[in-house]
């Protein structure tokens, strides 16, 4: 049923305000929690709507005759449109100090991601690809075991999640932490999108082209601005 | 920036209708029964979506019906079962969304969905070689479970 969808979005809700809760005074300026959680949130929500949006125009559906045809979302998002709107709404609401919120609230992004795939069980959709291998599992009623590719994603992104705030420890270079998130997300989008079952177009494309270009540009603030940074003499 | 969302909205809306409904022809009436004996002829899969002009959901998952019906032509047989509507609301739907590329059929009481143990619309049934019904889906189906499904039936 479609509150299922519901459940994966509390999951998710829950787990990325909890990693900012925890960065708050910690990683994060302690008050800044609010106001980066405003910002994804809103770049969440606009995120969904401008994916379902794209995905009923390529359907052929004109979303101004059929207004209420956006919210069943669960008919479908474009991945695609949906990513570059939430990012681009979350760089233009935390343009007072983009580099510095970027990476305030990459890693609680990167929790909520985890927390959408992990909501699977919620709307028993975890399967993807058949497997042998000994943790695969089968739907009810079949025989046919699968890997549970939903978990695997959740893993992947909770794993950098919890990475991220450790590296952010260390201090690294504003954006760093914001670039190298989005490389992660595309990263194991990359990995675990051949194991989901699937209608027509294949966008590891698009995945593997948004993890390449996310950290090169992690590289370029690491690397590049510390060469500009350093004095002449250092650089000879 | 709001040009080209105006002009792709347009498009959209151009695109919408595929053919006129006048070149549908009239959905032939079913029954429990009739989908019975439909189901334990056929030597395929079978997908039977359940849907209604009026439904809002329906209409929302219409493309995902007629992307899933072209890839799996020649596997899977596809089935609609139209229920307690017109005939003219089902052409009008079948032509919007450019249905007809499988079988409609007109359940005018809803009697094959509450036979089969679905309710409410709408309902995607997954039934094996033989009419054995491996899974409903109820409410909106998602390309996932579409495909998912599918690939259960075509693995049995």
């Amino acid at each position: 049923m479609e509150f299922t969808l519901l459940g994966s979005v509390a999951v998710a809700v829950v787990l990325m305000y909890g990693v900012l809760r925890f960065e708050g005074g910690r990683t994060n300026a302690a008050d800044c929690t609010r106001d980066v959680w405003d910002a994804l949130i809103t770049a969440a929500v606009i995120g969904v709507a401008v994916g379902r949006l794209a995905s009923m125009i390529q359907a052929g559906t004109n979303p101004i005759s059929h207004p209420g045809d956006i919210l069943i979302v669960r008919a479908g998002v474009d991945t695609v449109a949906a990513s570059v709107a939430a990012v681009t709404t979350y760089v233009v609401l935390t343009r007072s100090d983009p580099w510095w919120l970027a990476d305030a609230g990459a890693p609680a992004a990167l929790a909520g991601l985890a927390g959408w795939h992990g909501g699977c069980a919620v709307r028993d959709t975890c399967l993807g690809a058949p497997s042998d291998l000994p943790w695969a599992v089968a739907q009810a009623g079949s025989t046919i075991s699968r890997h549970p590719v939903e978990v695997y994603a959740a893993l992947l992104l909770g794993i950098a999640a919890v990475l991220f705030v450790w590296w952010k420890r260390h201090r690294p270079r504003p954006g760093v932490i914001a670039a190298i998130s989005v490389a992660a997300a595309a990263t194991a989008r990359w990995i675990t999108e051949p194991l989901r079952p699937g209608l027509g177009d294949d966008l590891s494309t698009w995945y593997a082209g948004a993890t390449v270009l996310a950290a090169a540009f992690g590289a370029w603030i690491t690397f590049a601005r510390r060469s500009r940074d350093a004095t002449p003499a250092e650089a000879d | 920036m709001a040009i080209a969302v105006l002009a792709s909205l347009s498009f959209a809306a151009c695109s919408g209708a595929a053919s006129p409904p006048g070149d549908i022809d009239p959905l032939e009436p079913t029954d429990p029964a009739a989908i019975e004996a439909l189901l334990s002829e056929t030597d395929r899969p079978t997908v039977l979506n359940v849907w209604a002009s009026w439904c809002a959901p329906c209409r929302s998952e219409a493309p995902l019906l007629r992307q899933a019906s072209a890839e799996f032509t020649d596997s899977v047989l596809f089935i609609g079962v139209d229920v307690r509507d017109t005939q003219d609301g089902a052409r009008s739907f079948i032509a919007e969304f450019d249905l007809n590329g499988f079988a409609h059929l007109f359940d005018q009481d809803g009697s094959v969905p509450a036979s089969l143990g679905g309710f409410g619309v709408p309902l995607t049934f997954f039934f094996a070689p033989g009419g054995d019904l491996v899974h409903l889906h109820s409410g909106v189906i998602d390309e996932r479970t579409m495909a998912l499904q599918i690939d259960e039936l075509l693995r049995r």
